[in-house]
């Protein structure tokens, strides 16, 4: 919202101060100030020339060589206009002058003439859109005299203030309320011109004539409060310069007298008013309603918006009129013929103003106050500053009747009253201030403020309290703030000392992150939380179940992700394209809907493995059981069980490798897996390689702390022995066969089996050599026990099916 | 005789620099040191020496068996030490084959910058006495704005473009949405813990907002709040420029400003001095020499009041950090999309410490 100083200063006696000083201390006392913009300053520099003498340019035909005179000295420039005569008075622009559109001028030769400046048209000055030779000047005009002077042009600071840090501030959208704060920011003096003997004066105008329209507010309307004044001998016409000067400096089009006032009093006391034609207006009556049944209605704008019920309209006694607070209809609005108006001064309910508005995309200068939720008593004085000024710019204007009122009760709106001390603000803010100031920056904010010793009853104003102020906490901002919050220094608070730490999820999140970089050699990412359908099909993980988006933004992002694997599958293809191979994780929430509240956030590890020519399920499988023992994390990795099926993925899931699985089992529970991707469904994703994913969900364990568990055995004095043997094994086999036959042996002295080669023949058979670790921690083992156990060990395979090569 | 042991000496010495193997080594010794050897001869036959030819002989027959040893141990050393270097030398791997420069393998891991300084920042908290809390990502209409001083109709609402769920809505027309802010923990944590307490609850957060280079509709925020007695204003610009140095690892200069939050009463824009140009002015800071950072105020006593604190007894102060824009601050990154992309181009460019 752009906002004029010129206006400002007609309630504040603003001190001299540079622009952006003025900027800087209004953000740092009420609201965000976005850019100083200095209006008209460059006419300042453009002063009247009068022409002397005109040559023709030596290299040119249709350029002069004009000498004029400045009122000091005589000066010449290269000229291409048409109306140049000896004797006219032009505007020039010296060397270095800035234009609006950004141009400065420089030194330089034109067709090897120096031209010192410029004359200028109208239009190079921003008087006018297009312009044909220069600008004429009166005969009359002074020498020398710059342009400001001359066209009675006043220079203006526009300030641009961000509408969001005026949310709260209903009566900073308008100058008035603004030059208030401006006083109150700079310490200078506010005059209110609009007082009671304004009022008393404007009044007189008020007379025993019947009205010819009166307005009635039905009961479930959004209206609050409605004046109505209706006056006659209007002469449409256009806005006088000074009131065409502000509307413009701020950013609005001036269109006639009528319109013009309308804005300009919202724009001067932030409360908006609507005037209608008052011959387009049928009968005597206007109500105030809801809308009964749906309608098109034509706005001002001239695009049919849809009402719906519930949305209020002003109606006269066959159509609506006006959108109530948004705008008006074209169907009564002020024109050129316009001779007799009708003038509506009204308040409605903030939130219903704000639903109709949102539902029409149809923000306006008026619907964005009144959503602010303005204070009733305001329309009163709004009306009487409308007349003000109609009766100023058609001096033959002439009220029939009196204001007619219609709404609640004004009388009954109770002033807030909240009672506090200096100190409990000082205490708030960290600063010692005096109850002295406290006190006269309350009352510059208008505040009432009543002292019995130290206590200090504040009456708030009622524009401050129709959503603003309705605590001491918001006093303590009006006090702080106008200090200064520059002025308090930081200091740290008393505390009581205890100890804090990570909890256990926190921690085990941590040490995952920590292990997956660190050992497993992964690079953390995050995968989007938001997926859409054709994602899911592509990964053939639809399920239906996915919580849905209802204002979603792109069908692409519509759901919450349900699975981790969709989003793991879509950074492996991109990675993919640079990578020979990739090793990513992701410690990331799917979404779930839950019987027991409406959904369930469940944290999930996931990794992924990618590599283009070589296979990564048996490192990924690794690095997955050394997260597990290295965290203390009770688990294991086992087989696919024909019951307790995963709860991590489906295992009837389209993309799994057929024989790259491992269940993650958990305290008993299969709460992850390490499997392989489907080579089809590799090839749906473009994916040119093999890639194997571990996905663990931590939810139902993470939050407690695990157990230490761990406890101490010495070490064995008695050295164990080895027992080395090879046996066959048939190619289609795993070599876990072999060791699942030599894990059912029931001897204690087997401490531990494991593989020490493995011998690829060239037949359909592998030669697969076993150690076995012997070993007693009380005893040596005598050489004819060890003979014994080897034989029991050999004949078991034996049996198996698994000779002794 | 004195004359022949040196003879034997210069003999000895001259044929061990002819030989080279551990074998020839030891025999040479042997040869010379032996029983039969000449210096025992020499040595026997001292009996039939003076007196006078004994008091040198002896000695000097000692001091050269004694040397011949010496170079003994001494050449067998170098025999060893050259069939080591020859063998290691035959064994010499190409210590050029680095990771780093084939084509195969990540050189490194690393975590994505969002934890980096999620971490970061939350060490600096623990050690500042606050506990880490965190919350569910959706949300119902009461934690997310009504416990927060945000009623439906409250302009507010605007501000932050929710994503509302599908078949949310409870009997009671209570609607379930994505949390728009990491305040809704605030909520949490006051029903959970009794003051004081100070804590701070770091995730993500969405809002319904066309994505750009610098807008994305998921992002990550950090709350903190604090609540104890007689907290002020004051306290509230300690912590921030605390946490703000230890950040940016420098003293920070920062400016509280006023700003709208309906969870604050009296609630601020917190501004730091522009640290690329120091407050001269630049394209960051748009001039101004000020960056908006964070917004933070005192907790309002109707959210207290939602949080079933007593703000008669008890106030403190909040405040939100975006996590994302300090690390494409720190960074320098120019997009914010490349943060949950996935891309190892620009994960791999964070390594840890």
């Amino acid at each position: 919202m752009l906002i004029s100083i010129d206006w400002i200063k007609d309630f504040a006696k603003l001190p001299v101060v540079d622009p952006q000083e003025l900027a800087i201390k209004f953000t740092m006392g009420t609201a965000e100030v976005e850019d100083v913009i200095l209006s008209d300053v460059y006419l300042e520099n453009i002063s009247v020339a009068e022409i002397t003498k005109i040559d023709q340019h030596p290299d040119a035909d249709k350029l002069n060589l004009v000498s004029f005179n400045t009122g000091t000295t005589e000066k010449q420039v290269v000229c291409g206009a048409g109306n140049v005569k000896v004797g006219m008075k032009v505007p020039y622009a010296p060397l270095g002058t800035e234009f609006p559109n950004g141009l400065v001028l420089e030194p330089k030769k034109i067709r090897g003439v120096l031209s010192e400046g410029m004359l200028c048209s109208e239009e190079e000055l921003n008087l006018a859109k297009e312009s044909s030779g220069l600008m004429e000047l009166n005969d009359s005009a002074t020498l020398g005299q710059n342009m400001l002077e001359y066209l009675k042009v006043k220079t203006d600071i526009l300030l641009d203030i961000d509408n969001k840090s005026l949310t709260h501030r209903p009566d900073l959208w308008g100058h008035f309320g603004l030059a208030r704060e401006f006083s109150a920011v700079f310490k200078s003096q506010f005059v209110n011109p609009y007082d009671g003997n304004w009022t008393k004066k404007l009044e007189k105008n008020f007379n025993k004539e019947a009205s010819p329209i009166c307005p009635k507010v039905e009961k479930d309307s959004c209206c609050k409060a409605y004046f109505g004044l209706s006056l006659k001998n209007i002469k449409v016409t256009d806005s006088p310069k000074w009131m065409t000067d502000r509307l413009t400096a701020v950013g609005l089009r001036p269109i006639n007298n009528i319109v013009d006032i309308s804005n300009y009093v919202m724009l001067e006391l932030g409360i908006p008013l609507h005037i209608f034609d008052r011959s387009l207006i049928e009968g005597e009556k206007i109500v105030i309603g809801k809308v009964q049944d749906e309608t098109i209605f034509v706005t001002l704008d001239e695009i049919e918006r849809k009402l719906i019920t519930g949305d209020t309209v002003i109606s006269d006694s066959s159509k609506p009129l006006v959108l109530a607070g948004i705008m008006g209809g074209l169907n009564s609005g002020v024109s050129n013929n316009t001779s007799d108006i009708f003038i509506e001064v009204a308040n409605w309910k903030a939130a219903e103003v704000r639903k109709t508005s949102t539902r029409l995309g149809l923000r306006t200068d008026s619907s964005q106050r009144y959503e602010k939720t303005l204070d009733s008593q305001l329309c009163y004085k709004t009306l009487l500053r409308t007349l003000e000024l109609i009766l100023e710019l058609c001096p033959g204007a002439e009220v029939i009747g009196r204001p007619e009122y219609a709404g609640d009760d004004l009388s009954k709106i109770k002033s807030l009253e909240i009672q506090t001390t200096a100190n409990s603000i000082c205490k708030q803010l960290g600063k010692e201030i005096d109850q002295k100031e406290i006190v006269s920056i309350f009352e510059s904010l208008d505040f009432l403020v009543e002292t019995r010793a130290d206590q200090l009853k504040i009456t708030v104003p009622t524009y401050r309290a129709t959503k603003d102020i309705d605590c001491e906490a918001d006093l303590v901002e009006e006090i702080g703030r106008i200090i200064g919050y520059d002025n308090i220094s930081p200091c740290s608070p008393l505390l009581e000392v205890s100890p804090v730490k990570l909890d256990p999820a926190q921690k085990l999140h941590r040490e995952i992150k920590n292990f997956l970089v660190n050992n497993g050699g992964c690079f953390e990412v995050m995968t989007y939380p938001l997926v859409g359908e054709k994602l899911l099909k592509k990964a053939d993980l639809l399920t239906g179940l996915e919580i849905k988006i209802l204002n979603d933004l792109s069908k692409d992002n519509d759901r919450l992700r349900s699975s981790m694997i969709p989003g793991f599958l879509q950074a492996i293809a991109l990675n993919s394209k640079h990578e020979d191979e990739v090793k990513i994780f992701e410690l990331g929430r799917t979404y779930h809907p839950s019987k027991k509240g409406f959904s369930e956030d469940r944290n999930i590890v996931a990794a992924a493995f990618f590599s283009k020519e070589g296979n990564s399920f048996l490192e990924l499988s690794n690095a997955s059981e050394r997260l597990l023992n290295n965290l203390n994390i009770p688990g294991t990795l086992e087989k696919k069980h024909p019951k307790f099926k995963n709860m991590a993925i489906d295992e009837e899931w389209s993309g799994l490798h057929p024989y790259e699985f491992f269940n993650i089992k958990v305290m008993g529970k299969p709460l992850g897996s390490v499997f392989s991707i489907h080579p089809l469904m590799l090839r749906n994703f473009k994916i040119k390689g093999h890639l194997s994913i571990m996905l663990l969900d931590l939810s139902s364990f993470e939050g407690r702390p695990l157990k230490e568990k761990t406890k101490y055995r010495p070490i064995s004095k008695f050295p164990g022995s080895h027992f080395d043997y090879t046996v066959e094994v048939e190619r289609e086999l795993q070599v876990g066969n072999v060791l699942e036959v030599l894990q059912k042996i029931k001897l204690k002295e087997a401490l531990k089996h494991s593989v020490l080669d493995i011998f690829q023949g060239s037949g359909d058979k592998r030669s697969v050599t076993i150690r076995t670790l012997f070993g007693d921690p009380e005893k040596t083992l005598s050489g004819d026990f060890l003979k014994e156990a080897e034989q029991t060990i050999i004949n078991q395979l034996q049996k198996s099916g698994f000779p002794l090569k | 005789m004195l004359q022949k042991l040196d003879e034997l000496f210069k003999e000895f010495q001259n044929t061990l620099n002819t030989i080279n193997t551990q074998a020839d080594v030891l025999n040479l010794k042997s040869e010379y040191l032996g029983k039969k050897g000449p210096i025992s001869d020499i040595l026997k036959g001292l009996k039939n020496a003076t007196v006078e030819e004994r008091k040198d002989l002896g000695p000097k027959a000692n001091q050269i068996k004694n040397e011949i040893q010496e170079l003994t141990v001494k050449k067998l050393a170098f025999i060893e030490t050259e069939a080591i270097n020859q063998k290691l030398a035959s064994e010499k791997i190409d210590t050029s084959l680095l990771n780093s420069v084939m084509v195969h393998g990540q050189e490194h891991g690393g975590f994505h910058p969002i934890t980096k300084i999620q971490q970061e920042i939350e060490d600096i908290f623990l050690s500042m006495g606050f506990g880490i809390l965190d919350g569910p990502h959706i949300e119902d209409e009461f934690h997310n704005f009504e416990a927060l001083n945000v009623p439906s109709d409250h302009p507010a609402r605007d501000m932050q473009d929710t994503f509302w769920l599908q078949g949310s809505e409870t009997p009671e027309g209570e609607r379930h949405l994505l949390r728009t802010h990491t305040s809704c923990v605030q909520v949490h944590g006051m029903l959970a813990n009794k003051p004081p307490f100070k804590f701070i609850a770091p995730g993500k957060v969405f809002r319904c907002e066309r994505t750009d280079a610098s807008h994305e509709s998921v992002f990550h925020q950090l709350e903190g709040m604090l609540v104890g007695k007689d907290i002020s204003v004051g306290n509230l610009i300690y912590f921030m420029k605390t946490l703000l140095s230890e950040i940016f690892k420098k003293e920070v200069e920062v400016r509280l400003r006023p700003g709208f939050f309906p969870f604050v009463e009296p609630g601020f824009e917190l501004d730091i001095r522009c640290l690329i140009c120091n407050g001269k002015g630049c394209s960051v800071c748009k001039q101004v020499g000020w960056v908006e950072l964070l917004p933070c105020g005192m907790v309002h006593p109707n959210v207290l009041k939602a949080g079933n604190i007593d703000p008669n007894e008890w106030n403190g102060f909040a405040f939100g950090l975006g996590l994302d824009r300090l690390v494409m601050m720190r960074y320098g990154i120019d997009d914010i999309r490349h943060l949950q992309s996935g891309d190892v181009r620009f994960v791999s460019q964070f390594k840890s410490y």
